[in-house]
Protein backbone atom coordinates (compact mmCIF):
# COMPACT_ATOMS: atom_id res chain seq x y z
CA UNK A 1 0.00 0.00 0.00
CA UNK A 2 2.54 2.48 1.06
CA UNK A 3 4.63 1.74 -2.23
CA UNK A 4 1.60 2.89 -4.09
CA UNK A 5 1.42 5.86 -2.74
CA UNK A 6 5.01 6.69 -3.42
CA UNK A 7 4.51 5.37 -6.65
CA UNK A 8 1.89 7.65 -6.97
CA UNK A 9 3.13 10.49 -5.44
CA UNK A 10 6.43 9.87 -7.56
CA UNK A 11 4.16 10.08 -11.12
CA UNK A 12 2.47 12.99 -9.93
CA UNK A 13 6.13 15.03 -9.37
CA UNK A 14 7.42 13.53 -12.57
CA UNK A 15 3.72 14.96 -14.10
CA UNK A 16 4.35 18.12 -12.64
CA UNK A 17 8.01 18.96 -13.32
CA UNK A 18 7.80 18.10 -16.96
CA UNK A 19 4.66 21.62 -16.86
CA UNK A 20 7.46 23.22 -14.88
CA UNK A 21 10.97 22.63 -15.47
CA UNK A 22 13.01 23.02 -18.87
CA UNK A 23 12.82 20.23 -21.37
CA UNK A 24 16.18 17.87 -21.23
CA UNK A 25 17.44 19.59 -24.37
CA UNK A 26 16.92 22.83 -23.27
CA UNK A 27 18.90 25.52 -21.51
CA UNK A 28 17.74 28.26 -19.44
CA UNK A 29 19.74 31.46 -20.27
CA UNK A 30 18.58 34.36 -18.28
CA UNK A 31 16.34 34.74 -15.86
CA UNK A 32 14.67 37.27 -13.89
CA UNK A 33 11.55 38.85 -11.80
CA UNK A 34 10.93 41.91 -13.43
CA UNK A 35 8.29 44.38 -12.20
CA UNK A 36 5.65 42.92 -13.85
CA UNK A 37 6.29 39.12 -14.49
CA UNK A 38 9.13 36.61 -14.30
CA UNK A 39 10.88 36.33 -17.60
CA UNK A 40 12.86 33.15 -18.29
CA UNK A 41 14.86 32.79 -21.62
CA UNK A 42 15.54 29.63 -22.47
CA UNK A 43 17.35 27.78 -25.89
CA UNK A 44 16.76 24.59 -26.90
CA UNK A 45 19.90 23.41 -27.76
CA UNK A 46 18.69 20.78 -30.48
CA UNK A 47 16.07 22.66 -32.35
CA UNK A 48 18.35 25.64 -32.41
CA UNK A 49 15.56 27.68 -31.03
CA UNK A 50 15.52 30.25 -28.28
CA UNK A 51 12.31 31.84 -26.42
CA UNK A 52 10.74 33.66 -24.05
CA UNK A 53 8.97 32.46 -21.36
CA UNK A 54 6.73 33.08 -18.02
CA UNK A 55 8.24 30.02 -16.49
CA UNK A 56 5.56 27.64 -18.26
CA UNK A 57 5.97 26.00 -21.55
CA UNK A 58 2.49 26.93 -22.60
CA UNK A 59 3.42 30.59 -21.97
CA UNK A 60 5.85 31.13 -24.57
CA UNK A 61 5.68 34.69 -25.26
CA UNK A 62 7.79 34.89 -28.74
CA UNK A 63 11.20 33.28 -30.12
CA UNK A 64 13.41 33.23 -32.60
CA UNK A 65 15.75 30.61 -34.68
CA UNK A 66 18.93 31.15 -33.34
CA UNK A 67 20.94 30.73 -37.06
CA UNK A 68 18.14 32.28 -38.58
CA UNK A 69 17.24 34.90 -36.16
CA UNK A 70 15.27 37.11 -38.83
CA UNK A 71 12.61 34.28 -39.70
CA UNK A 72 9.57 34.26 -38.10
CA UNK A 73 9.67 31.35 -35.83
CA UNK A 74 5.64 31.37 -34.28
CA UNK A 75 2.66 30.99 -35.80
CA UNK A 76 1.22 33.67 -34.32
CA UNK A 77 3.25 36.50 -35.35
CA UNK A 78 3.35 34.69 -39.13
CA UNK A 79 -0.24 34.96 -38.86
CA UNK A 80 -0.16 38.42 -37.64
CA UNK A 81 0.99 40.02 -40.70
CA UNK A 82 -1.92 38.94 -42.87
CA UNK A 83 -3.63 41.90 -41.62
CA UNK A 84 -1.20 43.79 -44.39
CA UNK A 85 -3.60 42.62 -47.23
CA UNK A 86 -6.34 44.33 -45.53
CA UNK A 87 -4.57 47.88 -46.03
CA UNK A 88 -4.68 49.04 -49.63
CA UNK A 89 -1.28 50.82 -49.14
CA UNK A 90 1.76 50.25 -47.67
CA UNK A 91 1.39 50.94 -43.99
CA UNK A 92 3.32 54.81 -42.90
CA UNK A 93 3.16 54.38 -39.31
CA UNK A 94 2.89 51.29 -37.24
CA UNK A 95 2.04 50.85 -33.60
CA UNK A 96 2.78 47.99 -31.87
CA UNK A 97 1.34 47.29 -28.30
CA UNK A 98 3.63 44.89 -26.54
CA UNK A 99 6.98 44.04 -27.20
CA UNK A 100 7.60 40.40 -26.40
CA UNK A 101 10.85 39.26 -28.36
CA UNK A 102 10.53 41.66 -30.60
CA UNK A 103 9.98 39.53 -33.64
CA UNK A 104 7.21 41.04 -35.53
CA UNK A 105 8.43 44.51 -35.53
CA UNK A 106 11.93 43.31 -36.67
CA UNK A 107 10.82 41.10 -39.21
CA UNK A 108 7.85 44.26 -40.22
CA UNK A 109 10.57 46.60 -40.42
CA UNK A 110 13.00 44.26 -42.22
CA UNK A 111 10.20 44.63 -45.40
CA UNK A 112 9.56 48.02 -44.83
CA UNK A 113 12.70 49.85 -43.69
CA UNK A 114 10.55 53.25 -44.45
CA UNK A 115 7.76 52.63 -42.00
CA UNK A 116 7.68 54.62 -38.69
CA UNK A 117 7.18 52.35 -35.57
CA UNK A 118 6.00 52.65 -32.34
CA UNK A 119 5.73 50.31 -29.90
CA UNK A 120 4.44 50.27 -26.40
CA UNK A 121 6.00 48.10 -23.92
CA UNK A 122 4.97 48.26 -19.99
CA UNK A 123 8.05 46.46 -18.99
CA UNK A 124 11.62 47.81 -18.93
CA UNK A 125 13.32 44.32 -18.73
CA UNK A 126 10.98 43.47 -21.35
CA UNK A 127 13.35 45.53 -23.92
CA UNK A 128 16.41 44.16 -22.27
CA UNK A 129 15.45 40.51 -22.78
CA UNK A 130 14.40 41.45 -26.63
CA UNK A 131 17.54 43.77 -27.00
CA UNK A 132 20.23 41.15 -25.94
CA UNK A 133 18.87 37.57 -26.54
CA UNK A 134 16.48 38.33 -29.71
CA UNK A 135 18.76 40.58 -32.08
CA UNK A 136 16.44 43.47 -31.23
CA UNK A 137 17.21 46.58 -32.40
CA UNK A 138 15.53 49.96 -32.25
CA UNK A 139 16.60 53.02 -34.85
CA UNK A 140 15.39 56.76 -35.36
CA UNK A 141 12.21 55.18 -37.09
CA UNK A 142 11.54 52.28 -34.65
CA UNK A 143 11.20 53.34 -31.05
CA UNK A 144 10.38 51.19 -28.10
CA UNK A 145 7.78 53.24 -25.92
CA UNK A 146 8.04 52.24 -21.61
CA UNK A 147 4.77 52.51 -21.36
CA UNK A 148 1.05 50.83 -20.28
CA UNK A 149 -0.49 50.15 -23.59
CA UNK A 150 -3.64 51.73 -22.99
CA UNK A 151 -2.04 55.03 -21.55
CA UNK A 152 0.23 55.30 -24.37
CA UNK A 153 -2.47 54.95 -26.62
CA UNK A 154 -5.08 57.31 -24.57
CA UNK A 155 -1.84 59.57 -24.68
CA UNK A 156 -0.57 59.75 -28.11
CA UNK A 157 -1.71 62.36 -30.80
CA UNK A 158 -0.05 60.23 -33.44
CA UNK A 159 -2.54 57.93 -36.03
CA UNK A 160 -1.77 55.05 -37.20
CA UNK A 161 -2.09 52.89 -40.53
CA UNK A 162 -1.61 49.74 -38.62
CA UNK A 163 -1.90 49.12 -35.25
CA UNK A 164 -1.06 45.57 -33.75
CA UNK A 165 -2.64 44.43 -30.32
CA UNK A 166 -0.28 41.93 -28.88
CA UNK A 167 -0.16 42.64 -24.94
CA UNK A 168 -1.87 39.13 -23.93
CA UNK A 169 -0.25 36.36 -22.08
CA UNK A 170 -1.96 33.42 -21.38
CA UNK A 171 -1.80 33.30 -17.84
CA UNK A 172 -2.42 37.56 -17.31
CA UNK A 173 -4.32 39.55 -19.51
CA UNK A 174 -4.71 43.16 -18.67
CA UNK A 175 -8.09 43.79 -18.91
CA UNK A 176 -7.83 47.06 -19.40
CA UNK A 177 -6.62 46.08 -22.85
CA UNK A 178 -9.27 44.21 -23.67
CA UNK A 179 -12.62 46.32 -23.00
CA UNK A 180 -14.77 48.06 -25.28
CA UNK A 181 -13.69 51.77 -24.22
CA UNK A 182 -9.83 50.29 -25.05
CA UNK A 183 -10.40 49.29 -28.39
CA UNK A 184 -12.63 52.76 -28.83
CA UNK A 185 -9.95 54.49 -27.94
CA UNK A 186 -7.41 52.51 -30.38
CA UNK A 187 -9.36 52.99 -33.15
CA UNK A 188 -9.78 56.97 -32.87
CA UNK A 189 -6.30 56.29 -33.22
CA UNK A 190 -6.36 54.58 -36.53
CA UNK A 191 -5.91 56.62 -40.47
CA UNK A 192 -8.94 56.29 -42.31
CA UNK A 193 -8.71 53.08 -43.80
CA UNK A 194 -6.35 51.71 -40.97
CA UNK A 195 -6.48 48.69 -39.66
CA UNK A 196 -5.91 46.67 -36.21
CA UNK A 197 -5.27 43.34 -35.51
CA UNK A 198 -5.02 41.48 -32.25
CA UNK A 199 -3.70 38.21 -31.13
CA UNK A 200 -6.21 36.23 -28.77
CA UNK A 201 -5.24 32.83 -27.42
CA UNK A 202 -7.85 30.84 -26.46
CA UNK A 203 -6.61 26.93 -26.24
CA UNK A 204 -10.01 25.65 -25.82
CA UNK A 205 -12.75 27.70 -26.73
CA UNK A 206 -13.82 29.49 -23.84
CA UNK A 207 -16.05 32.47 -22.78
CA UNK A 208 -13.11 34.93 -22.97
CA UNK A 209 -12.71 34.64 -26.71
CA UNK A 210 -16.48 35.06 -26.99
CA UNK A 211 -16.75 37.85 -25.22
CA UNK A 212 -13.66 39.10 -27.23
CA UNK A 213 -15.55 38.45 -30.64
CA UNK A 214 -18.86 40.06 -29.38
CA UNK A 215 -16.74 43.65 -28.31
CA UNK A 216 -14.53 43.60 -31.11
CA UNK A 217 -17.85 43.09 -33.17
CA UNK A 218 -19.60 46.39 -30.85
CA UNK A 219 -16.78 48.52 -31.51
CA UNK A 220 -15.91 47.70 -35.72
CA UNK A 221 -17.97 47.58 -38.33
CA UNK A 222 -15.79 44.70 -39.95
CA UNK A 223 -14.13 41.93 -38.19
CA UNK A 224 -12.72 38.88 -39.91
CA UNK A 225 -10.94 35.88 -37.77
CA UNK A 226 -7.86 33.70 -39.27
CA UNK A 227 -8.01 30.54 -36.69
CA UNK A 228 -3.84 29.01 -36.11
CA UNK A 229 -3.10 25.55 -37.23
CA UNK A 230 -0.66 24.70 -35.30
CA UNK A 231 -1.56 26.53 -32.16
CA UNK A 232 -4.65 28.02 -30.11
CA UNK A 233 -4.33 31.74 -31.70
CA UNK A 234 -6.76 33.40 -33.47
CA UNK A 235 -5.96 36.40 -35.25
CA UNK A 236 -8.77 39.32 -34.82
CA UNK A 237 -8.50 41.24 -37.84
CA UNK A 238 -10.81 44.76 -37.54
CA UNK A 239 -10.74 47.44 -40.06
CA UNK A 240 -12.80 50.74 -40.01
CA UNK A 241 -13.97 51.20 -42.85
CA UNK A 242 -14.83 49.18 -46.02
CA UNK A 243 -14.87 45.20 -45.66
CA UNK A 244 -12.74 43.28 -47.71
CA UNK A 245 -13.36 40.10 -48.70
CA UNK A 246 -11.95 36.78 -48.61
CA UNK A 247 -10.96 36.76 -52.39
CA UNK A 248 -9.63 40.20 -52.10
CA UNK A 249 -7.29 39.70 -48.97
CA UNK A 250 -6.25 36.86 -50.73
CA UNK A 251 -5.20 38.47 -53.96
CA UNK A 252 -3.62 41.52 -52.00
CA UNK A 253 -1.79 38.93 -49.57
CA UNK A 254 -0.19 37.53 -53.06
CA UNK A 255 0.83 40.71 -54.40
CA UNK A 256 2.30 41.69 -50.55
CA UNK A 257 4.41 38.54 -50.38
CA UNK A 258 5.92 38.76 -53.79
CA UNK A 259 6.67 42.44 -53.79
CA UNK A 260 8.36 42.90 -50.25
CA UNK A 261 9.59 39.00 -50.30
CA UNK A 262 8.00 37.59 -47.40
CA UNK A 263 9.13 33.82 -46.29
CA UNK A 264 6.36 33.10 -45.35
CA UNK A 265 2.94 31.68 -46.51
CA UNK A 266 0.71 34.76 -46.68
CA UNK A 267 -1.59 33.12 -49.53
CA UNK A 268 -2.41 30.12 -47.38
CA UNK A 269 -3.17 32.42 -44.03
CA UNK A 270 -5.66 34.15 -46.19
CA UNK A 271 -7.11 31.29 -46.90
CA UNK A 272 -8.02 30.57 -43.49
CA UNK A 273 -10.15 33.77 -43.69
CA UNK A 274 -13.82 33.47 -41.68
CA UNK A 275 -15.75 36.55 -40.91
CA UNK A 276 -16.59 36.46 -37.27
CA UNK A 277 -20.31 35.71 -37.78
CA UNK A 278 -19.00 31.89 -37.69
CA UNK A 279 -17.85 32.71 -33.96
CA UNK A 280 -20.54 35.29 -32.85
CA UNK A 281 -22.23 33.90 -29.98
CA UNK A 282 -24.96 36.66 -28.66
CA UNK A 283 -24.75 35.60 -25.47
CA UNK A 284 -21.50 36.64 -24.80
CA UNK A 285 -20.96 39.50 -22.46
CA UNK A 286 -19.32 42.72 -24.40
CA UNK A 287 -16.36 43.44 -22.18
CA UNK A 288 -16.18 46.99 -20.69
CA UNK A 289 -14.26 48.92 -18.09
CA UNK A 290 -16.93 48.71 -15.53
CA UNK A 291 -17.31 44.93 -16.44
CA UNK A 292 -14.33 42.52 -17.82
CA UNK A 293 -13.96 39.07 -15.69
CA UNK A 294 -11.30 38.41 -18.02
CA UNK A 295 -9.18 35.95 -16.24
CA UNK A 296 -12.18 34.16 -14.88
CA UNK A 297 -13.75 33.91 -18.62
CA UNK A 298 -10.49 32.28 -19.76
CA UNK A 299 -11.53 29.56 -17.41
CA UNK A 300 -14.79 29.46 -18.03
CA UNK A 301 -15.92 27.11 -21.23
CA UNK A 302 -17.72 28.78 -23.96
CA UNK A 303 -21.56 28.64 -23.47
CA UNK A 304 -21.73 29.10 -27.39
CA UNK A 305 -21.60 24.99 -28.17
CA UNK B 1 -24.21 43.55 16.08
CA UNK B 2 -20.80 46.01 16.35
CA UNK B 3 -18.86 42.55 15.57
CA UNK B 4 -20.76 42.01 12.56
CA UNK B 5 -20.25 45.32 11.78
CA UNK B 6 -16.02 45.20 12.14
CA UNK B 7 -16.61 42.26 10.25
CA UNK B 8 -18.38 44.41 7.15
CA UNK B 9 -16.24 47.15 7.47
CA UNK B 10 -13.36 45.23 7.60
CA UNK B 11 -14.61 43.21 4.36
CA UNK B 12 -15.23 46.28 2.44
CA UNK B 13 -12.14 48.16 2.47
CA UNK B 14 -10.58 44.87 0.97
CA UNK B 15 -12.96 44.52 -1.24
CA UNK B 16 -13.23 48.31 -2.38
CA UNK B 17 -9.72 48.54 -2.92
CA UNK B 18 -9.31 45.55 -5.33
CA UNK B 19 -12.32 47.31 -7.34
CA UNK B 20 -10.04 50.48 -6.74
CA UNK B 21 -7.37 48.68 -8.66
CA UNK B 22 -10.44 48.52 -11.41
CA UNK B 23 -10.97 51.86 -11.37
CA UNK B 24 -8.05 53.27 -12.07
CA UNK B 25 -6.90 51.26 -15.01
CA UNK B 26 -8.68 52.75 -17.56
CA UNK B 27 -6.92 56.34 -17.20
CA UNK B 28 -3.75 55.23 -15.03
CA UNK B 29 -3.14 51.26 -16.19
CA UNK B 30 -1.86 49.20 -14.09
CA UNK B 31 1.86 49.76 -14.07
CA UNK B 32 3.65 49.65 -10.42
CA UNK B 33 3.25 53.35 -9.62
CA UNK B 34 -0.53 52.41 -9.73
CA UNK B 35 -0.68 49.54 -6.99
CA UNK B 36 1.74 51.23 -5.31
CA UNK B 37 -0.59 54.81 -5.13
CA UNK B 38 -3.37 52.47 -4.31
CA UNK B 39 -2.52 50.59 -1.66
CA UNK B 40 -0.56 53.27 0.09
CA UNK B 41 -3.42 55.43 -0.08
CA UNK B 42 -5.70 52.91 1.47
CA UNK B 43 -2.95 52.25 4.55
CA UNK B 44 -2.85 56.42 4.73
CA UNK B 45 -6.66 56.63 5.19
CA UNK B 46 -6.57 53.68 7.47
CA UNK B 47 -3.78 55.01 9.78
CA UNK B 48 -5.51 58.54 10.03
CA UNK B 49 -8.70 56.51 10.88
CA UNK B 50 -7.38 54.96 13.05
CA UNK B 51 -5.90 57.88 14.89
CA UNK B 52 -9.33 59.85 14.77
CA UNK B 53 -11.69 57.29 15.71
CA UNK B 54 -9.33 56.78 18.56
CA UNK B 55 -9.64 60.33 19.91
CA UNK B 56 -13.44 60.47 18.78
CA UNK B 57 -13.69 57.35 20.88
CA UNK B 58 -12.96 59.36 24.16
CA UNK B 59 -15.49 61.64 23.60
CA UNK B 60 -19.28 60.06 24.42
CA UNK B 61 -18.84 57.13 22.67
CA UNK B 62 -22.25 55.70 21.18
CA UNK B 63 -23.89 53.48 18.64
CA UNK B 64 -25.46 55.97 16.91
CA UNK B 65 -22.69 58.06 16.31
CA UNK B 66 -21.04 54.88 15.31
CA UNK B 67 -23.90 54.39 12.22
CA UNK B 68 -23.45 57.88 11.28
CA UNK B 69 -19.27 56.98 11.00
CA UNK B 70 -20.72 54.50 8.76
CA UNK B 71 -22.84 56.30 6.88
CA UNK B 72 -20.76 58.40 5.71
CA UNK B 73 -19.06 56.42 3.52
CA UNK B 74 -21.78 54.43 2.74
CA UNK B 75 -23.10 57.91 0.84
CA UNK B 76 -19.79 57.97 -0.89
CA UNK B 77 -19.89 54.59 -2.53
CA UNK B 78 -23.75 54.70 -3.18
CA UNK B 79 -22.88 58.20 -5.24
CA UNK B 80 -19.18 56.72 -6.62
CA UNK B 81 -20.00 56.13 -10.40
CA UNK B 82 -21.01 59.63 -9.94
CA UNK B 83 -18.08 61.51 -9.71
CA UNK B 84 -15.30 58.30 -10.37
CA UNK B 85 -15.12 59.00 -13.79
CA UNK B 86 -15.30 62.60 -14.15
CA UNK B 87 -12.01 62.89 -11.43
CA UNK B 88 -10.35 60.03 -13.34
CA UNK B 89 -10.78 62.37 -16.51
CA UNK B 90 -9.72 65.15 -15.36
CA UNK B 91 -6.33 63.88 -13.77
CA UNK B 92 -5.80 62.19 -16.71
CA UNK B 93 -6.02 65.11 -18.41
CA UNK B 94 -3.94 67.25 -16.29
CA UNK B 95 -1.50 64.43 -16.80
CA UNK B 96 1.00 65.14 -13.86
CA UNK B 97 3.06 62.43 -14.17
CA UNK B 98 3.16 58.61 -14.10
CA UNK B 99 3.76 58.57 -10.50
CA UNK B 100 1.56 61.54 -9.20
CA UNK B 101 -1.64 60.68 -11.47
CA UNK B 102 -2.74 57.81 -10.10
CA UNK B 103 -1.19 58.72 -6.57
CA UNK B 104 -3.87 61.92 -6.90
CA UNK B 105 -6.61 59.94 -8.09
CA UNK B 106 -6.52 57.58 -5.20
CA UNK B 107 -6.10 60.05 -2.84
CA UNK B 108 -9.11 62.09 -4.36
CA UNK B 109 -10.75 58.75 -4.70
CA UNK B 110 -10.71 56.48 -1.69
CA UNK B 111 -8.35 58.32 1.01
CA UNK B 112 -11.49 59.75 2.50
CA UNK B 113 -13.66 56.26 2.46
CA UNK B 114 -10.98 54.46 3.60
CA UNK B 115 -10.35 57.14 6.30
CA UNK B 116 -14.05 56.66 7.74
CA UNK B 117 -13.78 53.13 7.92
CA UNK B 118 -10.18 53.21 9.35
CA UNK B 119 -12.38 55.11 12.21
CA UNK B 120 -14.63 52.13 12.83
CA UNK B 121 -11.89 49.75 14.29
CA UNK B 122 -10.89 51.61 17.57
CA UNK B 123 -14.60 53.20 17.77
CA UNK B 124 -16.00 49.83 18.29
CA UNK B 125 -13.48 48.52 20.61
CA UNK B 126 -13.69 51.39 22.94
CA UNK B 127 -17.86 50.54 22.55
CA UNK B 128 -17.22 46.58 23.71
CA UNK B 129 -14.96 46.66 26.12
CA UNK B 130 -17.05 46.35 29.17
CA UNK B 131 -14.09 45.59 31.82
CA UNK B 132 -10.43 46.21 31.95
CA UNK B 133 -9.93 42.79 32.63
CA UNK B 134 -11.41 41.34 29.32
CA UNK B 135 -9.89 44.41 27.08
CA UNK B 136 -7.14 42.21 25.57
CA UNK B 137 -9.52 39.78 24.66
CA UNK B 138 -11.91 42.25 23.24
CA UNK B 139 -9.68 44.07 21.37
CA UNK B 140 -7.94 40.70 20.16
CA UNK B 141 -11.35 39.33 18.81
CA UNK B 142 -12.06 42.11 17.18
CA UNK B 143 -8.75 42.57 15.48
CA UNK B 144 -9.40 39.03 14.34
CA UNK B 145 -12.56 39.65 12.68
CA UNK B 146 -11.54 42.88 11.13
CA UNK B 147 -9.00 41.29 9.11
CA UNK B 148 -10.94 37.66 8.53
CA UNK B 149 -13.16 40.14 7.27
CA UNK B 150 -10.85 41.49 4.89
CA UNK B 151 -9.68 38.03 3.67
CA UNK B 152 -13.48 37.19 2.79
CA UNK B 153 -13.77 40.70 1.48
CA UNK B 154 -10.50 40.13 -0.96
CA UNK B 155 -11.28 36.62 -1.69
CA UNK B 156 -15.13 37.23 -2.64
CA UNK B 157 -14.39 40.25 -4.41
CA UNK B 158 -11.59 39.02 -6.75
CA UNK B 159 -13.06 35.17 -7.16
CA UNK B 160 -16.80 36.05 -7.74
CA UNK B 161 -18.19 39.23 -7.82
CA UNK B 162 -16.27 40.89 -10.25
CA UNK B 163 -17.91 38.13 -12.70
CA UNK B 164 -21.21 38.75 -11.35
CA UNK B 165 -21.87 42.93 -11.80
CA UNK B 166 -19.67 45.65 -12.55
CA UNK B 167 -17.04 47.41 -10.93
CA UNK B 168 -19.61 50.66 -9.96
CA UNK B 169 -22.63 47.89 -9.50
CA UNK B 170 -20.43 46.42 -6.90
CA UNK B 171 -19.14 50.01 -4.90
CA UNK B 172 -22.92 50.87 -4.97
CA UNK B 173 -23.57 47.74 -3.37
CA UNK B 174 -21.46 48.36 -0.93
CA UNK B 175 -22.62 51.73 0.08
CA UNK B 176 -26.09 49.93 0.21
CA UNK B 177 -25.06 47.49 2.62
CA UNK B 178 -23.25 50.03 4.94
CA UNK B 179 -26.46 51.85 5.34
CA UNK B 180 -28.13 48.76 5.75
CA UNK B 181 -26.18 48.84 8.45
CA UNK B 182 -26.33 52.30 9.96
CA UNK B 183 -29.85 52.37 9.99
CA UNK B 184 -30.37 49.80 13.06
CA UNK B 185 -27.22 50.72 14.41
CA UNK B 186 -28.61 54.36 14.70
CA UNK B 187 -31.33 53.57 16.67
CA UNK B 188 -29.82 50.95 19.17
CA UNK B 189 -28.20 51.65 22.43
CA UNK B 190 -24.87 48.96 22.18
CA UNK B 191 -22.29 51.01 24.10
CA UNK B 192 -20.74 49.64 27.18
CA UNK B 193 -18.47 51.52 29.48
CA UNK B 194 -16.11 51.29 32.06
CA UNK B 195 -17.81 51.10 35.40
CA UNK B 196 -15.80 53.62 37.24
CA UNK B 197 -16.42 52.82 40.92
CA UNK B 198 -16.21 49.49 42.67
CA UNK B 199 -12.45 48.13 44.24
CA UNK B 200 -9.71 47.90 42.17
CA UNK B 201 -9.82 44.00 40.86
CA UNK B 202 -13.30 43.52 40.83
CA UNK B 203 -14.80 42.62 37.48
CA UNK B 204 -17.22 45.35 36.02
CA UNK B 205 -19.78 42.35 34.29
CA UNK B 206 -22.68 44.83 32.39
CA UNK B 207 -22.19 43.30 28.74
Amino acid sequence: MLHKIFLAAFCIILISSKCFAVEPSEKLIFEKNSLYQYIQVIEDTVKKERYVRNQKKEYTQGGIYVNAPDKLLFEFTQMGFISLAFLDRDPKDVLFVGLGAGAMPKYFTGRYPDTVIDIAEIDPDMLSVAQKYFYFKENERMKVHVADGRLFVKRTKKKYDWIILDAYQNDSIPFHLTTFEFLKEVKSRLKDGGVVVANITSPYRNKFFDSMVMTYKKAFPHVAIFKGKKSANFIFMATTSKNRDKDSVEVRARKIQSSRKFDIDLEDIASRYEPSEAYEWGGAKVLTDDFAPVNLYQYQKSGAQ
Amino acid sequence: MIKFVVFICGAIVMSFEILGSRVLAPNFGSSVFVWGSLISVFLAGLSAGYYLGGRLADVNPSSRKLSLIIIAPGLLFLTFPLYSAPVSDWIFVKDIGVRMSPLIASSVLFLIPSVFLGIVSPYTTKLMICSLHTSGKTIGTLYALSTFGSIIGTLITSFYLITLAGVNALIMGQGVLLIVLAVPLYFMNLSCSIEQTGPAGVRSDNK
